[in-house]
């Protein structure tokens, strides 16, 4: 415990005025402790701060700092050390694997992950995240249902959403006739050369099984096949021009790309600037992702679990929903939102109708850990 | 010459004049366009950092505006990762340059056991994948304890940064008059002397180049970085982040800085030689 | 010209321990333990072993020959075109530059300060489809009225020499900043034309540089990955790319490190054939 509370009352200092990074709070934390992990599992006093790591612009945010994570210091005490250090799943897990794999604590109470890759299944499988505090988590109940129970912890042990996105087909009308679906996508030799998908194989493999009537959420061989052969066929004919990340929003605005696979929130920034841009969930099944609160080894438990039964209290989910223009997954937020802000509250890309979320699929958490499809996968995207 | 050649030389004469002309300056017109090429990423930067754009991404021209720039410092974190990169760039290419700049002496000046060992060992870290470099200096700084922040930052950037440092000052030390640098030591100097005096100088632009280059690459590092920064954020770890979701354009305007202040550099140069040059005039 | 001294003192280490002691704690310990990596075998699931699997490698080369020759070959080709460009320009700036040398530096390395990844959506931004270049060049008939620069390797290698341009140019202006004008303006009086003097005396006098500023823009260019990535299509993805995949997306150590090392053999195997072509130790140091 002692090397838990020496860490925090160093990182405490470092929140203060960075004396961590000095040599006299260098030498400390270096010869001594190996911070292994202590996790301070069923204490229920709240730590001094709460390290919280997160995606870049991904919270409420203005001049002075972070509105929300201020109201939570004045209602716990708890000083909220906010790093956007995470720009990308598997770069991010790459980084934290080396001390977790270890026994060694990441110095964070609370981290992101996306659930179409495989990072937040793999993270519990071995172990190197602890069971959320669900007795500090009344606010648990405001989860959205179609959220409730992933394949990869059905009972939301370890995780709890953060934002949702959906993936569907964007498509630009000054350039192309609507393109509602997959196989229209994928074989309309008018967009030949002028597509592109997701690099992901949790954004992308859903919608391609989904449109050759398999279902996604639970993969076969023969469904795995079926699906990457198609898009290998659209790759070898020069359909397909790339497989992006979120760099296609660059592409799709200026006119290079006709249609191509994209997410709901980045649509919702590009139809902003440019009202010929379209984005719909394909009509045989589009994909829904999450981005989960997750802790750490070495994470403070019962700190965590309460910020995040904070952060689901519908007024503060949204105020932090008004900034980032996701999905929401707090049930309530909308309704505060029609009286704040109702444009935010009726746009179906940030809080979709529950036609939407029916016809939107995650992918086999199985399948995203199975080497010989992903290693498949990789090498179709790298040539 | 005879009468009928002289009206045919004073024509070769005024065609070789126009020639001349023409070649003396195409090598400064080529300069140009290349700069203008090199500038091109830049000239897109600034003018998009102009942009009001309506919704989060800064693609599409939506309208002129100043507010970027008044307001250039909007984006909570963006400057102190702006600080923390250009903090870590000088003393990183400072640090790297004169362990460099040792290690040339020796490879150039001197015969020992190990040169080409030593030559490996310099062009190794150039060309080993920044993913795995980073992950394996990941993996000794996790072994050594270190806590991590500025001085792994710094660490890793010295450690990439000092082949190239060698490799810059080589180029120089291998053409080197070592005559002067004797006639230097005929005439009573030390060997410390004579390295201040006569050496120095004579590879100084090599240790800017060393410098520059150090620094440019420092500043713009980011897989090496991304894994060694712990909770710190450089500028280029903060853009990558904020690309996914839309890079304000505050970010365009910080990146527009440096270009403005060598433009500004090199104004204030040209007006304090013109004015110098009226002054010698009016004297 | 560079004397080697064969002292017996203990200068020339003096001299390189600072410099190979710190390389030797911060490079090649985590080098010596990504070769520890490479010859273990395993998985992610169940754990990695130290087993001596030199498979690994045999693996790396069968699986992504053409990766590896792609990279070489555009490394090469962006390497050659980046000479081409920067040569006369670090020429300019040498013999012409008089006393806005240093700022014509700064110049050159100022894109470095607007990251890479802004940088390379600029350049997607001045090669698109709808822009002006792609017309241009349509119009002229180079590119067919379907044809586009993104997304091919055009693109791929004209990022390559746009980055790695100022790895070539600073050393090239070092080499010839040091030539002796007079040296040049006797030669041009010998010679009656500043063609030949140029390549009898100036050429010659900056191989240093040549060599110093061909390497340092190689070496690192046949690991580059980001070009690939943003400006290509999975044709054009190179070995960098895949060695990204396999230590991110796969987890898949051994084989990340296995490639890398393949990788570096390859490089150094060009480097010391680059070398031994160019000549002896006075070009090389």
């Amino acid at each position: 415990m002692t090397d838990v509370l020496t860490r925090q009352e160093l990182l405490r200092r470092a929140a203060a005025g960075g004396a961590l990074f000095t040599v006299p709070g260098f030498l400390a934390a270096c010869g001594g402790s190996s911070s292994k992990s202590a996790s301070s599992g069923t204490s229920h006093t709240l730590a001094k701060t709460l390290r919280f790591s997160n995606w870049t612009l991904y919270i409420d945010v203005n001049k002075k700092g972070h509105p929300s994570l201020v109201q939570f210091q004045k209602k716990t005490g708890v000083h909220v050390q906010y790093t956007e250090d995470i720009n990308d799943n598997a770069t991010y897990f790459g980084k934290i694997q080396g001390p977790l794999s270890r026994g060694q604590s990441i110095d964070r109470d609370i981290i992101v992950m996306t659930d179409n890759s495989r990072y937040p299944s793999l993270l519990i499988k071995k172990g190197w995240v602890e069971k959320l505090d669900k007795s500090a988590i009344p606010n648990i109940k405001n989860l959205q249902p179609t959220l409730q129970h992933p394949s990869w912890d059905p009972n939301r042990d370890y995780s709890l959403p953060w934002q949702s996105g959906l993936t569907g087909i964007a498509y630009n009308d000054k350039l192309t006739d609507p393109i509602l679906t997959v196989p229209d996508l994928l074989e309309n030799p008018k967009l030949k050369g002028k597509i592109t998908l997701l690099e992901g194989v949790g954004d992308t493999m859903p919608l391609i099984m989904a449109a050759n009537g398999d279902d996604p959420t639970k993969v076969t061989d023969a469904s795995w096949d079926r699906g990457i052969k198609r898009v290998k066929k659209a790759v070898d004919s020069g359909q397909i021009r790339q497989f992006t990340g979120n760099d296609y929003s660059g592409l799709l605005a200026k006119g290079d790309l006709k249609a191509c696979f994209a997410w709901s929130g980045d649509v919702v920034q590009l139809e902003a600037d440019n009202k010929h841009l379209h984005w719909n969930l394909p009509t045989d099944g589009g994909g829904i992702w999450t981005d989960n609160m997750l802790i750490p080894n070495g994470g403070n438990v019962y700190t965590a679990s309460v910020y995040m039964n904070f952060a689901y209290d519908p007024k503060i989910a949204a105020e932090i929903e008004d900034y980032v223009n996701y999905i929401c997954p707090v049930v309530g937020a909308k309704d505060v939102l029609l009286k704040q802000d109702p444009s935010i509250a009726k746009n179906t890309l940030i809080f979709p109708t529950a036609k939407m979320l029916d016809n939107a699929h995650n992918f086999d958490a199985a399948a995203l850990n199975n080497e010989k499809y992903i290693t498949a996968w990789q090498n179709l995207i790298s040539g | 010459m005879n009468a009928i050649a002289a009206p045919a030389s004073a024509r070769n004469r005024a065609v070789g004049g126009a020639w001349a002309f023409v070649r003396r300056h195409v090598l400064t017109v080529y300069s140009i366009l290349v700069f203008t090429y090199l500038m091109l990423p830049i000239g897109v930067v600034i003018a998009f950092s102009f942009n009001n754009p309506t919704g989060r991404f800064n693609y599409v021209w939506d309208g002129f505006t100043l507010d970027n720039w008044k307001n250039w410092d909007g984006v909570p974190g963006l400057r102190s990762a702006m600080v923390l990169s250009i903090e870590i760039a000088v003393v990183a290419s400072v640090l790297a340059t004169v362990l460099g700049t040792l290690i040339a002496l020796a490879l150039v000046r001197y015969g020992f056991r190990g040169r080409g060992a030593t030559n490996l060992l310099i062009f190794l870290p150039l060309s080993t994948p920044e993913i795995v470099l980073g992950a394996s200096l990941l993996t000794l700084f996790l072994n050594l304890n270190f806590v991590f922040g500025f001085t792994t930052i710094l660490i890793a950037h010295v450690m990439f940064c000092i082949s190239f440092a060698v490799v810059t000052v080589k180029a120089r030390l291998i053409g080197f008059d070592r005559h002067l640098e004797e006639a230097a030591m005929d005439l009573g100097a030390n060997e410390w002397a004579t390295f201040r005096k006569v050496t120095l100088p004579l590879i100084a632009p090599a240790i800017l180049a060393s410098l520059l280059l150090c620094f440019a690459i420092s500043i713009d590092d980011f897989v090496v970085t991304y894994f060694n920064a712990g909770p710190r954020i450089t500028f280029p770890l903060f853009v990558w982040g904020a690309a996914r979701i839309g890079a304000p354009p505050q970010v365009n305007v910080i990146g527009s800085v440096i270009f403005l202040f060598a433009v500004s550099a090199m104004v204030t140069n040209v007006l304090v030689q013109m004015r110098r040059e009226k002054a010698r005039a009016t004297a | 010209m560079g004397v080697l001294h064969r002292h017996r003192s203990l200068t020339p280490y003096l001299l390189l321990a600072p410099g190979l002691l710190y390389l030797g704690l911060f490079f090649v310990v985590p080098l010596g333990f990504l070769a520890y990596q490479s010859l273990e075998s395993g998985s992610f699931d169940v754990g990695y072993a130290f087993t001596w699997a030199w498979g690994n490698y045999w693996d790396a080369i069968r699986g992504y020959r053409g990766h590896f020759v792609r990279s070489l070959e555009y490394a090469g080709i962006a390497t050659a075109l980046a000479l081409l460009v920067s040569y006369p320009l670090a020429y300019w700036i040498a013999f012409r530059g008089g006393r806005w040398k240093n700022l014509l530096l700064l110049f050159i390395v100022a894109p470095f300060f607007v990251t890479y990844l802004i940088r390379t959506l600029a350049w997607e931004t001045i090669l698109a489809d709808q822009g002006p270049v792609v017309r241009v060049l349509r119009d002229v008939g180079v590119l067919g009225p379907n044809g586009r620069l993104l997304a091919t390797s055009v693109a791929v290698v004209a990022g390559i020499t746009y980055n790695f341009l100022p790895f070539m140019a600073l050393p090239l202006y070092v080499s010839l900043e040091q030539i002796d004008q007079r040296l040049v303006e006797a030669a041009q009086d010998l010679y009656a034309s500043k063609w030949r003097a140029f390549l009898r005396v100036t050429l010659p006098l900056s191989l240093p540089g040549v060599v110093a500023g061909t390497l340092l823009t190689f070496i690192p260019a046949a690991g580059d990955f980001i070009n690939a990535q943003l400006l290509g299509s999975p044709r054009q993805h190179m070995i960098g790319n895949v060695i990204q995949s396999k230590f991110l997306e796969l987890t898949d150590y051994p084989s990340a490190a296995s490639m890398s090392f393949v990788l570096m053999a390859a490089i150094l195997l060009f480097v010391a054939v680059y070398a031994r072509a160019v000549g002896t130790e006075k070009l090389t140091g």
